[in-house]
């Protein structure tokens, strides 16, 4: 055990003192209990015995003992009462030891008292842990205690503060000069506490438990009352995370979270200066520094407690809610990285409830930037970078969704230059009134900042100073060491992917899902495309389109070989058909947000998607993904060769011919939309005798064509939209129809229905979703039209069953005779049921009575027995265990 | 015959254990304890929405609770019902106790003839012989009794004091689910009539032959009232002597049955095979329905408590085919019409078929004679006890559930506008545990969506719209259906959910023929068309039954893989693209409609390593191609637009109803195949 610090221990020291003088005041009324008979006891030790064996008997029990101690009265008057009392006492024990001491300790100890003093030993011990708990109970009693030891606590903290403060400086000179400060104390510490360990062995576990959550709770009160005070309570706090009993470390890590959370200051604490320490300071910053001090060496030691509790499996969740609590609230402050670290490693653990908390702890960290400069987000995605560079790319998908939360300021730079001018408007609105020009943002950036460095030296230093906030510089560098980490995570998996999806590599990846990440990471990169660097875009692409299922290799036939080989819901590469338009979508993306930079063919990206399209299976496949490749990539893109659109907006209708009302709604939108923008395609909706004249190069089209360019469908026509027109779905059919009176419209004249272009593929699918559907309220008023019909029998009309069937029912009706019989059966069988039933009854009876013959006999003899027992007791619980038995 | 005393036997077991009465006493007492509520007037409205709201509730319950285990269910329900039988029965006892007053004048001819009668005609059966052996057993148990109560004078003392004990033993035996105070009240009434014998019956009978006026006719239905009781009343109660001989009961029975209908006819005066509002009219004013109210009564009250008692379904469905001519009477008797409904039900539950059947007919009867009050309840009642007994399906119970649909929608066509209100609160409820479940996606929940009970009601009240959609306006209720079993769709995927979706395919295949609004089902099957893949070629062995996927919902682990469940799988999904696409086969657009099915059903057949599987999707490629060509060949031919709908829809409307090509053919044969393969058990 540590030795205490001076103060506590001098107060609990007194506390004690101040116990024991209480118990002797309270032992004194009860008088000692009389000697007690031997042979008494065995008896009585017999009779609980028997009584907790048999608990039925408790009157017959109650009656000899009353009887015993009748006779006792008669012996030895004086001491009748205490007997009694004490054997109660005993039986009571006995029965329910548990509740009966703690009743007896809390309720009112006073009483309790006379039964534990029996025994010398347990004298002692039984007023200490009343003692104890009265201390421990009555929080208005140390309070006032408090409050009237205020003036002497607060000068002995200031001593004890200026020990402290000598034992530091002498620390970081000797170390050995410490242990010889401690040892002169540990004598006495070393009595207090054995005498403490004692005590705590002898009361139950459960009082214990109680007093230390009290306890806990009593310094935790403290501590946030008055935290500079208090501030070396955290030590005994901390002791309590040493306990044996887990639940107590629990209490006492969640209350140091608590404690800390609340106390920890919005800055970082700096390591003092020799220089620093050298100086004479003033009391003020001497208690701050000690407080500091203090504070970060529990904190510390703290989170090496959690650490090296992490590993046990019942501290698990709690550690890493603390982690992540303490994360959350303060990532600012000193050590945070140990914090980071150990959240991180748990961002895909297998346990849900763990992975969330640190999922969302490190989405906040994100978020909240403001709070910690940005140094915390760069630290996490560098250790997330890590993680999944060591486990290979096999993590949850959460792990890596938390990228998404992130956000780059684009206009870093801009935003920091506006800042500064503020800053330094206001600044010399104070100071010299200089006029300031409005700057435009980024050219002369730098020319600016060097002027600003010139002419407000001085002011911007004591600024930044002030301020906590890096500079933008910093803060950009601190950006992109972020983004390059996170793209490295995010190539770094889909080289992982390609790899993988390598038909050589095939026969080993096969079978599990090799791509936990690849969803993520798809959609992180369609998020970040704007920030990829040009460099790597041509090998992202080549990476993409092998992702997507385009084998640069193998020609058109071979591939749709291929397909036709593949497993049900992979492709030949094995990933899903969500994960393969996703990697459409993000080529696409990239392409849209480096429009000039870049010369990249994406033809191959809409055969992908065109094939996708059949693959597509609804609720197996994500269907806003679909819907979300409709709207990247036809419904955004600009003007669209004509072969390909029309391929498109055959498919397109086809496919919302066979699948459900939400896919079929994004289809739609998106048909429409390439319906208005490619004006000649309309022609598709228009049923023209000649065949077309604008065919491609194929005259007749080819439904099943794996290359849009081939699969002529400008010569078909949309016939799709009549049947679609009669869908169940009203918007579905409404959408149909109006792509139909599209026909109607001039080339140029594009809107038909304002409400509905309003609408584009992803927003159609979510408007008609399943569960939306099913939103829909019923009106449960009887429609007008509806018949009331009271259909008359008469003529026998069915409707469902077979009414030839029901006739030969009637036929089948047993004859009037037949009846006959059968009724007189069935009397027969009621009659003899009937007698037997009777006869039952009097077979019962007769053998009830019988039976009863038995206990009459008992009962005879009891009363035999009973009379001629009366003399002797012992013989009387025989005959009890006999008749029980 | 013999099965049917062991049934009787094993009720009567069930009465007499110690646990089952305790168990009674208990349940009497609670229920009792609710006030029962009386007087419901037929033509009162409030008492009526009561009892909607009533059924609303406990259907609501039901199919909540229906997840909760079958057991749970079951309990509950068995006690709703339970509680309801003990209501009726109070409802019914209270008033009178059944017996009109009597004439003395009718003519009594006392022989001794009733003493020659034998005790050797007892029934066939096991009865004889136990009697015959506890007889002796309680001879000897006597004896050994008496020896002890000679040995010791004061043990009778001490049985005198514990007589109360005795009596229980009593009790057990002899306690009834009918019993109650009821039956020792009219012990002491009738105490005084004189014995009846089988002459005397003869001339009553034959007096009231000659003159439906007779008094006689009061002893008569009194007699049957004593009949219908026969065996209800225990040895305890002499009264039942008046019965004595099996002609007897027989013919008193018979007598009442046969002729009760007519004799009630002439006493009001309206002929025998005039309409039932005639009779009604009758019945509200007149001077004759005061004096032959009661006789009605008093017949069915005995003619219902004779239900309860019957055991054999020969004599029920005489019972009933007796009952169905004077149903118009019960109009004025709501709470003996509740009881009959209730007793009525439960025959309809129960399966069998000549039983089941004339029950739903008399029931029907009931529904359309009477006022809507009637069809309300007899609707409610035969749902409940449907949505009660569709829990399992398998083998056995298919044709039962299947009966009980049908004779359900029957009762629900002969009025719509009640039944649609009924369907539209039930569907909705049905949508709310999808709805529900599609939120919290928790295991639970689905469980409540993916079991018979509530697939069966689904499809009841599919039926329902299917039946009705062409007369009614029931659009409403057809949309809802469509959202309810696309959203079940989109909670269920994989291999093991196969059959459900199946029939949630079919369901919507029923939806989209009769309403002739087009409703994609093709992607439903796409999944169960990649499953082929997994087929292999192994048999699994020739004894293995064939599967039947209408019995199954989820497939369990072990079937997934069998061969057998892949070729049903691929059979069932090729029938419901087949009724796809005959439905739509003379449509414009079948080309397109079948593009995407046709190119996943040939990468199927590609990909199939099973001989008969391969067939069968070849078969249908084939045909549907040849459709296909059909179809864009005359489309070839024409010369409007997409939009114009008018020409659309008559485009090939001759072809399509010679429906000579052989693809019709197809299809109508396939369909046909399906229905059969689904029949043959």
């Amino acid at each position: 055990m540590e030795p205490l610090p001076e103060p506590s221990r001098s107060r609990s020291k007194r506390d004690y003192e101040l116990k024991m003088g209480k118990r002797r005041k309270v032992i004194l009324p009860p008088a000692l209990p009389p000697e007690t008979p031997d042979e008494e006891f065995e008896i009585s030790d017999e009779d609980v015995e028997f009584f907790s064996e048999n608990r039925s008997f408790t009157h017959f029990l109650a009656h000899f003992d009353k009887k015993k101690i009748d006779k006792h009265v008669t012996r030895v008057a004086d001491k009748s009462e205490d007997e009694i009392e004490r054997l109660y006492e005993r039986r009571n024990r006995n029965n329910a030891p548990l509740d009966s001491r703690e009743n007896d300790l809390q309720v009112d100890p006073v009483d309790a008292l006379p039964i534990k003093t029996l025994d010398g030993k347990l004298q002692y011990r039984t007023t200490k842990k009343v003692g104890s708990e009265e201390g421990h109970a009555s929080t208005d009693l140390t309070g006032e205690e408090d409050a009237e030891k205020q003036g002497t606590h607060l000068i002995r903290l200031t001593k004890a503060d200026r020990n402290k403060k000598l034992k530091k400086e002498k620390k970081e000179a000797k170390k050995l000069k410490e242990d010889e400060d401690i040892a002169p104390n540990s004598p006495k510490e070393k009595i207090h506490s054995e005498v403490l360990k004692e005590v705590e062995e002898e009361i139950s576990a459960e009082e214990s438990f109680g007093a230390k959550k009290i306890k806990l709770a009593e310094i935790g009160m403290a501590l946030l009352e008055d935290p500079e005070a208090n501030i070396r309570s955290l030590k005994e706090l901390l002791d309590f995370c040493k306990d044996k009993d887990p639940q107590v470390v629990k209490l006492g890590l969640m209350s140091m979270l608590a404690v800390f959370k609340d106390i920890i200051p919005s800055y970082r604490i700096r390591e003092l200066t020799d220089k620093e320490l050298a100086m004479p300071v003033s009391e003020a910053v001497r208690k701050t520094r000690y407080f500091e001090y203090t504070l970060l060496r529990s904190y510390k030691s703290y989170l090496q407690k959690l650490i090296e509790l992490q590993k046990e499996a019942i501290f698990k969740l709690v550690v890493v809610r603390c982690m992540c609590t303490l994360l959350e609230a303060a990532p600012h402050f000193n050590l945070s990285e140990k914090l980071l670290a150990g959240t991180v490693r748990n961002i895909s653990s297998s346990d849900d409830v763990i992975r969330k908390l640190c999922c969302e702890a490190i989405k906040s960290l994100f978020k909240n930037e403001g709070k910690h400069g940005g140094e915390g987000t760069v630290r996490a995605v560098r250790l997330i970078a890590q993680l999944v560079k060591k486990h290979h790319c096999q993590l949850h998908p959460d792990g890596l969704e938390v990228f998404l939360s992130l956000r780059f300021d684009e206009d870093l730079g801009k935003h920091e230059n506006k800042a500064e001018e503020k800053n330094k408007f206001t600044k010399n609105k104070k100071g010299k009134q200089e006029p300031m020009k409005h700057l435009p943002p980024s050219e002369k950036k730098k020319s600016k900042q060097e002027l600003i460095a010139k002419t407000r030296g001085e002011v911007y230093a004591d600024y930044k100073a002030v301020s906590f906030a890096p500079d933008s510089e910093k803060r950009q560098r601190m950006q992109s060491d972020t983004l390059s980490a996170v793209f490295e995570t995010y190539f770094r998996i889909l080289k992982h992917a390609v790899d993988a999806s390598d038909p050589r590599f095939m026969s080993e990846t096969s079978g599990s899902h090799a791509q936990p990440l690849l969803a993520p990471c798809l959609e992180g990169l369609g998020k970040f495309s704007h920030l990829i660097d040009l460099d790597f875009m041509a090998d992202l692409m080549s990476c993409l389109k092998q992702l997507s299922g385009f084998s640069s290799g193998t020609n058109l036939q071979s591939k749709t070989f291929n397909v036709n080989n593949s497993g049900s819901d992979r492709s030949n590469n094995g990933l899903t058909v969500s994960e393969r338009l996703q990697c459409c979508i993000v080529a696409f993306k990239i392409m849209k947000s480096n429009l000039d930079a870049l010369n990249v063919d994406l033809q191959d990206f809409f055969v992908q998607l065109y094939n996708l399209l059949l693959e597509y299976r609804p609720y197996r496949d994500r269907g806003e993904v679909l819907a979300e490749a409709l709207k990247t990539m036809l419904w955004d893109g600009r003007q669209h060769d004509m072969q390909r659109a029309a391929a498109f907006i055959k498919r397109l209708a086809t496919f919302s011919l066979s699948f459900g009302s939400s896919e079929a709604m994004a289809a739609l939108a998106t048909l429409k939309q390439l319906l208005q923008k490619n004006t000649k395609c309309r022609s598709l909706l228009e049923n023209d005798a000649g065949g077309g004249s604008i065919s491609g190069l194929v005259v007749k089209y080819q439904p099943e064509a794996t290359d849009p360019y081939l699969s002529g469908a400008l010569a078909s026509v949309l016939w799709e939209l009549s049947l679609l027109s009669k869908h169940y779905n009203p918007s579905v059919s409404q959408m149909a129809s109006n792509i139909l009176s599209m026909t109607n419209l001039k080339p140029t004249q594009n809107i038909v229905n304002p409400s509905l272009i309003a609408l584009n593929p992803i927003q159609a699918f979510w408007e008609s979703t399943v569960q939306k559907e099913l939103l829909k309220l019923m009106n449960a008023k009887v429609p007008p039209s509806l018949k009331r019909k009271r259909r008359r029998v008469q003529d026998m009309e069915y409707y469902v069953l077979d009414p030839q069937k029901l006739r030969n029912i009637d036929s089948e009706v047993i004859g009037e005779e037949e009846a006959k019989l059968r009724f007189e059966e069935h009397f027969k069988v009621l009659r003899d049921i009937s007698e037997n039933e009777r006869l039952k009854g009097e077979l019962n009876r007769t053998l009830a009575s019988i039976s009863l013959y038995d206990e009459f006999k008992k009962e005879k003899r009891e009363k035999e027995r009973s009379v001629v027992l009366k003399s002797g007791k012992k013989k009387a619980k025989v005959l009890v265990k006999r008749s029980s038995s | 015959m013999a099965k049917k005393l062991g049934k009787k036997a094993r009720k009567f077991a069930r009465k007499g254990l110690q646990t089952v009465q305790k168990q009674k006493r208990k349940q009497r007492t609670f229920f009792k304890k609710k006030s029962a509520p009386r007087g419901r007037g037929l033509n009162g409205d409030a008492p009526d929405e009561n009892e909607e709201n009533l059924n609303h509730e406990r259907n609501m319950s039901q199919l909540d609770q229906n997840v909760g285990g079958a057991h749970v269910v079951d309990r509950n329900i068995g006690s709703l019902l339970g509680e309801e039988d003990e209501v009726e029965l109070e409802d019914d006892f209270s008033d009178s106790d059944g017996y009109l007053s009597e004439d003395t004048e009718c003519p009594y001819i006392s022989e001794n003839e009733n003493e020659n009668i034998s005790r050797d005609d007892t029934a066939r059966g096991t009865f004889q012989e136990e009697n015959t052996e506890i007889k002796m057993q309680i001879a000897k148990l006597k004896k050994k009794l008496d020896k002890l109560l000679a040995k010791d004078g004061e043990f009778a003392k001490f049985l005198d004091s514990r007589r109360s004990q005795l009596e229980q033993y009593d009790r057990m035996v002899s306690d009834d689910e009918e019993g109650g105070g009821e039956e020792e009240e009219e012990e002491q009434e009738e105490q005084t009539k004189l014995p009846v014998t089988q002459t005397t019956l003869d001339v009553w009978c034959w007096l009231v032959t000659e003159d439906p006026n007779s008094p006689a006719l009061r002893n008569l239905l009194n007699l049957y009232h004593d009949a219908s009781l026969y065996g209800v009343i225990t040895f305890r109660n002499e009264k039942s002597a008046q019965i004595v001989s099996h002609e007897f009961y027989s013919t008193i029975i018979h007598f009442v049955l046969s002729e009760a209908d007519g004799i009630f006819r002439t006493l009001l005066g309206v002929p025998e095979n005039s309409n039932a509002e005639r009779i009604l009219m009758k019945l509200k004013s007149s001077k004759e329905w005061l004096n032959v109210g009661p006789l009605v009564k008093s017949y069915f009250k005995s003619s219902i408590k004779l239900l309860n008692q019957v055991t054999d379904t020969m004599l029920l469905v005489f019972l009933l085919f007796r009952l169905m001519s004077s149903v118009v009477f019960l109009h004025a008797f709501s709470s003996l019409g509740r009881r009959l409904i209730k007793i009525l039900v439960r025959f309809w539950s129960t399966g069998e078929e000549q039983l089941s059947t004339s029950a739903f007919l008399l029931m029907k009867e009931v529904a359309s004679q009477l006022s809507s009050d009637y069809f309300n309840i007899c609707m409610k009642a035969m749902y409940r006890t449907f949505v009660a007994r569709c829990k399992f399906v398998d083998d056995s119970n298919l044709t039962r559930i299947d009966f009980m649909k049908s004779s359900f929608l029957e009762i629900t066509s002969l009025d719509v506008q009640q039944s649609y209100l009924v369907a539209v609160s039930s569907l909705q409820r049905l949508g709310d545990v999808v709805k529900h479940s599609s939120t919290t996606k928790k295991k639970e929940d689905l469980m409540k969506i993916n079991n018979w009970q509530y697939i069966n009601c689904l499809n009841l009240w599919v039926k329902f719209i299917c039946l009705n959609y062409k007369e009614n306006n029931l659009q409403q209720l057809f949309d809802k259906a469509v959202r309810v079993i696309f959203g079940i769709t989109s909670l269920f995927t994989g291999p093991r959910f196969l059959p459900l979706k199946l029939k949630c395919a079919q369901m919507l295949n029923d939806l989209s023929l009769t309403s002739g609004h087009f409703i994609p089902v093709s992607s439903l099957v796409f999944e169960c068309l990649d499953l082929t893949g997994m087929v292999t070629g192994k048999m699994d062995g020739d004894e293995e039954p064939r599967l039947k996927l209408s019995t199954l919902l989820k497939v369990p682990g072990n079937l997934l893989k069998s061969r057998r469940y892949q070729e049903e799988c691929v059979r069932s999904s090729v029938e419901v693209l087949c009724t796809h696409f005959s439905q739509w086969s003379y449509h414009v657009s079948l080309p397109e409609l079948s593009t995407i099915p046709l190119i996943l059903l040939k990468r199927c057949h590609e990909k199939a390593t099973v001989e008969s599987v391969r067939r069968l999707i070849k078969r249908f490629i084939d045909q549907a191609e040849q459709n296909r060509d059909f179809i864009q060949m005359k489309r070839d031919g024409v010369s409007f637009s997409p939009n114009d709908q008018t020409s659309i829809d008559n485009f090939l409307l001759l072809e399509k109803s010679n429906a000579k090509s052989s693809f019709t053919q197809f299809y109508a044969s396939m369909l046909q195949n399906s229905q059969i393969h689904n029949m043959v058990k």
